[in-house]
């Protein structure tokens, strides 16, 4: 009889499929070192490995493509890795229903792939496609600058399927593309960070890929212009499927030199473009500037990580969630908070959804009283104007001092009541995610 | 379920409420389409002040589910009959029909005080069936108005000693106009230039004595678009007032006696320029149906009958036209817009005036609480809606509200007047009359 | 629960009073009778009392009474539902929220707006229209009903194939939840920190407690609509050609179908312009950019032509495309010229099986000696089956609601589900295992104890129940993809 988790583990999927010692250095999150990684080839391994970890009591830490592994605060107690990688195939993809139901370990590259080659797409462009995973985009509800038309995860995901804390399986929503049947729980699974359950499946709504796209860039001379044209942009005729604004740092990082940036996408038919720059170009001129070459496929490609290929030597992410008008004075106040205190930073926005990324540069980490101060003044910004702030990525020691997490509210007291119903030994990711959840 | 309420009874035979049908009600599929358009509904919320609420209550009521309490009574009562509910309502419930039968019901059961009951027989009785007491009742208004009675009463604030809703019946009293126009109008009114049709005109009752001058105004824009008017002797009332306030016996027989008055002439089309009457006419031949003697000459009458507007701009206006150089909004008369589902053709005759600016009024085709006598009977709902209706008619900023119906005037112009705004209200045809010229 | 005696019913009503004001209860007998029902009247159920607060404050202050009292509340807005969902199933206290009906804030820069429960829905788009804005869900009772209704059953409409249901234009709640507290889940900005607990509220049924404010987005009307009319004379090819727009890389605003017995019905109506002999038509809406238009129109009306469309048609002007969604949008209400009395089912299924189903769907309805009407939203292949009866012959009642459970299984059967919009409520609690195991149940009841501990708030709905009204016994099915081994249950 296999006694110890190890043991149990390789009695469930085989001891290729469970890694040990070093081989666990790749899952290694602030120096903590899980007791074991497992990855299971089918959702039926899953959920048996779910029970062995419930029957011990070791805490789970789901892991897709570890593009977020750095996102909240370290496990209380990092416990077992359940890789999803082998859970990488695409189930079904009906073209003439615009649905497809994929595995989690599926990344957002291969799906695209297969989807292209049937003339659709998922409306969905995360950072790091290459390795991030269906699973783990749900789980962190990542999103790229698409999403200014077509919405997040929450906006695209209608049936999800989830092994819980006690290994059962467990399906919400479904494979069309309209569902009130009972609660919306693919949304709860959204954004939890793994710490409700596991998702192993998940089916989406999928669009015909455009005839043609194209992305434009605005030279500005300041920020505040900046912000100027976007309300423009926001209150015209145009149907922008991306509406960036960067700073002069981030508009470097494309390539584009300018005081400020926006970066407006189309998509269509050639012709609904074309009349579209064209009024982009007016616009921009209201606002003393003008639109530059469409950005090529690379700079496109790099739009999502603008601010943080910016900063090489980034000390933090920080994410802020504002209102649209408010993202040019975000990034203005914030910018100069970092430079009052000696400190660089670069800043990009979802604009027109109001998601801001701020990257704070630090020439070493022994700075990181004025890193926090910083960070705190950022949150202040965003909080002052009824917004939010995450931080996103820190050294530990920063994280330390600035919660990872914005304050719940009276709506935390729920979030928790969830948390204890479907987790109740609270094995799934313990403590990573707002609020100890 | 472990609170089903009682079952509605399966009833065999056609629904009737005290002898009159209310089988319509079988229509309703309860999907609540209706209920945003109901001014009582939007202004209380309560489900039984909507149309779908008061629908069940008459199906209830046919059925034996409920009696004929103290709130089943208030809730009917409450209806305006504007039929905003018929315009939206998809499955074609007749409510107008509905709320009439069940008024009646009303009246029958619940007839009310001593004093109401004398002052119903005094209009739907006396009144309104008597043309000439009309007249004399007009004459003693118009003595106590001009005499300063009427100023000393509102001065001394005798008014507020009435009764009941006597001090709102006071302060709506119409103003009545000098003897000139109230006289009848000639009994042939030749067309200008080549003659387009030939026309029977309602004079009305309370129109002809109140408004004479719409309708001489009538007669003349008529006139001066090639019709010949002809303006049949002997009908009084057409009915409408005592359908809408639950006197359906005496509707039936002023019904008859109208249309007996017209069918001496031979006319295109009867028309009518008070939009109550005209929408009730044009139903004489529902409310005749089961009547041998009278169902096919009703239906017959029914469908020559035109509204003024209606009946104008079938062809356009003949110039030349003189400019109006005015501002205006046009308010719909729900039996106008819902009643006789018109429109579009008081603003195309708008349109062709030339000088004239017309901006749209928000909720045009929602009752001003006017409704007949619904002003008098339920004060405090007619004074919501007037106030919401005046709010809107200022907000659009214009010097004139046009709108085709004697009751709105009326209700509009005292709004106006207590928010002490200068803002006419006209008739269509007084705007058209200027246009056309003398 | 047991029914509340007369005497703690006199001695609340004056409590109630207290909190609303006199003129804000009901708990006359009659009165309460109106409330029986919303809009299928194959269910009632009767209230204790009706109150209508002005208020959050008083909503949560009625729900505490309610709570004191060990009453069962549910709130309730147009009664325009379709699924039993706003009755009192076991009684208690109905919390009519139509007095709730204020746009409370508009941020045209930030596109959002701050409404009241009770406001109608079309009412917000009226408000923000002049300003060249709209609300996007548009359900077909829009005019009608309110956004509390749609938040609670996260409703969707016919332009929910290009724009999304209620869920993706919520971004914020301020909810008085079951035990009284008044706290705001999500907010203005897109991103809130933690679960996503406003995506649970929206469609929860009115189970997680009651919204008192609601920040929904508002957007820019597009600067052109085009409509086209396609006539079939089979239901077949119609189906077909739905797919065929879809494979031609065209994500229309709006694909309706409508059927032959609802064209009549409709155009008894409004005389809206569909022919009446076809044997469907199709409403195609494209909107957007003016430039490209014409070119999105011919698509799809080669897509059309190319599947047996017998005539195309695109809406002239602003008045006839009103028109012909006039037409589309009073369909249910207008089969009451055809028939004293429908059940709208609302399944959906893959939009592929669009014309197996649709064959099988009549074939049922056949087999039980009925009539259907089909008007329903083909794009997003959500159905609506409408079964014509008389409620007053003998034994007709019962046999729709074995043809529509058997519809029910159809749809789930080929892998789709059994509400699109509706809502599950008193009508579909028993079908829930058609596509759902226990295990999901169990999460299911799991979130909603988070919510609602003591299941006062709106008891009796989504989870099927054995003291359910006994039309249909039925068992657990494997799911489709359960039987394909694309999902296991334990």
């Amino acid at each position: 009889m296999p006694s110890t988790l190890v043991e149990k583990l390789a009695a469930v999927v085989g001891p290729d499929h469970v890694a040990t010692g070093v081989a666990l250095s790749p899952y290694v999150i602030e120096g903590r070192t899980p007791e074991a990684a497992v990855f299971p080839g089918t959702v039926d391994d899953v959920r048996a490995v779910l029970g062995v970890a419930a029957a011990l009591a070791v805490p789970v830490v789901p892991w897709g493509g570890g593009t977020a592994a750095g996102v909240g605060m370290p496990t209380t107690w990092s416990g077992l890795v359940l890789g999803l990688g082998r859970l990488n195939r695409i189930l079904e993809h009906e073209p003439g229903d615009l649905t497809v139901t994929a595995e989690a370990g599926v990344t957002i590259a291969q799906l695209q792939a297969a989807l292209g080659a049937k003339g659709q797409w998922l409306s969905l462009d995360p950072p790091d496609a290459d390795r991030a995973t269906v699973g783990g985009v749900i789980a962190a509800n990542a999103s790229g600058p698409r999403r200014h038309l077509y919405g997040t995860a929450r906006d695209l995901l209608i049936g999800v399927s989830v092994v819980t804390a006690e290994g059962e399986v467990v399906r919400g929503g479904g494979k069309v593309v309209k569902n009130v049947a009972g609660y919306d729980l693919p949304k709860l699974y959204i954004g939890s960070y793994g710490t409700l359950g596991i998702v192993v499946e998940a089916t989406f709504k999928l669009r015909p890929r455009p005839d043609d796209e194209r992305f434009v860039p605005v030279m500005l001379s300041s920020v505040k212009d900046a912000g100027a044209a976007l309300r423009s942009v926001m209150g015209s005729d145009l149907v922008p499927t991306v509406l960036e604004l960067l700073d002069a740092d981030a508009a470097r990082a494309l390539g584009v030199t300018a005081a400020a940036a926006l970066v407006v996408g189309f998509d269509g038919l050639t012709e609904q473009i074309d009349w579209q720059a064209t009024e982009l170009a007016r616009i921009a001129a209201a606002h003393g500037g003008r639109t530059g070459a469409a950005l090529g496929g690379g700079a496109t490609a790099r739009l999502a990580t603008a601010a943080r290929d910016a900063c090489p030597a980034a000390a933090s992410v920080m994410r802020l969630s504002v209102l649209p008008t408010q993202v040019a004075e975000t990034i203005e106040h914030g910018g100069a908070a970092a430079k009052a205190r000696g400190l660089t930073s670069a800043w990009s926005a979802h604009a027109g959804v109001g998601v801001v990324t701020a990257v704070l540069a630090a020439p070493d980490v022994a700075r990181a009283t004025d890193i926090a101060a910083v960070l705190g003044e950022w949150r202040g910004v965003a909080r002052a104007g009824g917004g939010f702030a995450t931080l996103e990525w820190a050294p530990l020691a920063v994280k330390a001092s600035v919660p990872v997490w914005d304050d719940l509210g009276a709506a935390g007291r729920v979030m928790q009541r969830i948390k204890a119903e479907l987790d109740p030994n609270n094995l799934l990711n313990p403590g990573r995610f707002v609020g100890g959840m | 379920m472990t609170h089903a309420t009682t079952e509605p009874t399966a009833a065999t035979g056609p629904l009737t409420l005290g002898g009159l049908s209310v089988e319509g009600v079988n229509q309703c599929v309860h999907c609540g389409l209706c209920l945003a358009s109901c001014p009582t509904f939007s202004e209380l919320g309560t489900e039984m002040d909507s149309p779908r609420g008061r629908i069940f209550l008459i199906k209830s009521l046919a059925e034996g589910r409920m009696t004929m309490s103290d709130s089943v009574v208030s809730h009917l009562s409450l209806c305006l009959d504007c039929r905003a509910c018929e315009t939206v309502c998809p499955a074609g419930v007749p409510y107008g029909r509905l709320i009439e039968a069940a008024k009646a019901e009303v009246e029958r059961v619940r007839p009310g005080s001593l004093a109401r009951r004398i002052f119903r027989w005094l209009n739907f009785g006396l009144l309104l069936r008597h043309p000439a007491l009309l007249r004399f009742f007009a004459l003693k208004l118009r003595f106590y108005q001009t005499s300063g009675l009427q100023r000393l009463v509102r001065a001394t604030g005798f008014a507020r000693l009435l009764p009941g809703t006597l001090p709102a019946w006071e302060a709506l009293l119409p103003r009545i106009p000098a003897g000139a126009s109230r006289a009848p109008l000639p009994r042939l009114i030749p067309a200008d230039g080549a003659r387009r049709a030939r026309v029977a005109l309602l004079e009305g009752c309370v129109q002809s004595v109140v408004f004479g001058d719409h309708n001489r105004a009538t007669a003349r824009v008529l006139a001066k678009n090639g019709v010949e008017v002809v303006v049949p002797a002997g009908p009084g009332c057409c009915g409408a007032l005592n359908a809408h306030g639950g006197d359906h016996a005496g509707a039936v027989e002023m019904a008859k006696t109208t249309i007996a008055a017209f069918e001496r002439d031979d006319v295109d089309a009867i028309v009518v320029n008070t939009s109550g009457c005209g929408a009730h006419m044009k139903a004489y031949g529902h409310l005749l149906e089961h009547d041998a003697a009278w169902a096919e000459r009703a239906r017959r009458f029914a469908a020559t009958v035109q509204d003024f507007a209606e009946f104008l701009a079938r062809e356009p206006l003949r110039g030349p036209l003189r400019p109006v150089p005015i501002t205006v909004t046009y308010h719909d008369p729900c039996h106008v817009v819902h009643g006789q589902k018109i429109r579009r053709q008081p603003r195309e005759l708008l349109a062709q005036i030339p000088g004239l600016t017309v901006v749209d009024l928000p909720e045009s085709d929602w009752c001003c609480g006017s409704a007949g006598i619904y002003n008098l009977t339920q004060p405090e709902m007619a004074t919501r809606l007037l106030e919401r209706k005046v709010a809107h008619v200022l907000a659009t900023g214009a010097e004139a509200v046009v709108t085709a119906n004697p009751g709105c005037i009326l209700q509009i112009q005292q709004g106006l007047a207590a928010r002490g705004r200068d803002v006419r209200v006209m008739h269509i045809v007084e705007l058209l009359d200027r246009a056309c010229g003398p | 629960m047991a029914p509340l005696s007369n005497d703690r019913k006199r001695a609340l009503r004056p409590e109630l009073d207290a909190l609303v004001g006199t003129d804000g209860v009901l708990s006359d007998p009659d009165e309460l009778l109106v409330y029986e029902s919303d809009g299928l009247t194959l269910f009632r159920a009767l209230a204790d009392f009706v109150v209508f607060p002005r208020s959050a404050e008083q909503v949560a202050a009625v729900v505490k009474l309610a709570n004191r009292e060990d009453l069962p509340f549910v709130a309730r807005g147009a009664g325009t539902g379709l699924s039993g969902g706003c009755l009192p199933a076991e009684g208690g206290i109905v919390l009519s929220l139509m007095r709730m009906n204020r746009v409370l804030e508009v941020d045209y820069d930030n596109q959002i707006a701050v409404v009241e429960p009770g406001l109608v829905n079309l009412h917000l788009s009226w408000r923000v229209g002049p300003q060249g804005y709209y609300y996007a869900p548009d359900p077909s009772s829009q005019q009608a009903c309110t956004i509390g209704g749609n938040i609670a059953n996260n409703s969707g409409g016919p332009h929910t194939l290009k724009y999304g249901v209620t869920t993706n234009h919520v971004l914020g709640l301020e909810v008085v939840m079951p035990d009284g507290e008044i706290l705001w889940l999500g907010g203005k900005t897109r991103e809130t920190p933690g679960y996503d607990v406003t995506g649970v509220f929206v469609g929860s049924e009115g189970t997680f407690g009651i919204a008192t404010k609601i920040v929904v987005r508002i957007l820019k009307k597009p600067q052109a609509v085009k409509t086209v009319l396609a006539v079939f004379d089979q239901v077949e090819h119609a189906s077909a050609a739905v797919s065929e727009i879809i494979a031609r890389g065209l994500v229309p605003a709006a694909i309706e179908m409508i059927d032959h017995l609802t064209i009549q019905a409709v155009e008894d109506a409004f005389g809206c312009g569909y022919p009446r002999d076809a044997a469907a038509a199709l409403l195609i809406e494209v909107d957007g950019l003016a430039v490209g238009m014409d070119a999105q129109t011919e698509r799809i009306v080669a897509a059309c032509r190319e599947r047996g469309a017998r005539d195309t048609r695109v809406a002239r002007d602003e008045a006839e495309r009103q028109l012909l969604w006039k037409g589309r949008k009073s369909a249910f209400g207008a089969y009451g010229r055809v028939s004293p009395a429908y059940m709208v089912m609302d399944g959906v299924i893959p939009r592929t099986k669009l014309p197996y189903v649709l064959g099988r769907v009549n074939e049922i309805v056949a087999a039980y000696g009925l009539r259907v009407g089909n008007v329903f939203h083909a794009g997003d292949g959500n159905l609506h089956p409408n079964i014509l009866y008389d409620p007053r012959k003998p034994g007709e009642e019962a046999r729709v609601v074995q043809a529509g459970a058997e519809i029910m299984k159809l749809c789930a059967d080929v892998g789709g589900s059994i509400s699109g919009e509706h809502g599950i409520g008193l009508e579909k609690a028993d079908f829930m295992p058609f596509i759902f195991s226990a295990a999901d149940l169990g999460v299911m009841a799991r979130l909603k104890r988070a919510f609602n501990p003591t299941n006062l708030c709106n008891p009796g709905k989504i989870f099927p129940t054995k003291k359910s009204c006994g039309e249909v016994a039925v068992g657990y099915r494997p799911h489709p993809i359960e039987a394909k081994g694309l999902a296991q249950r334990f």
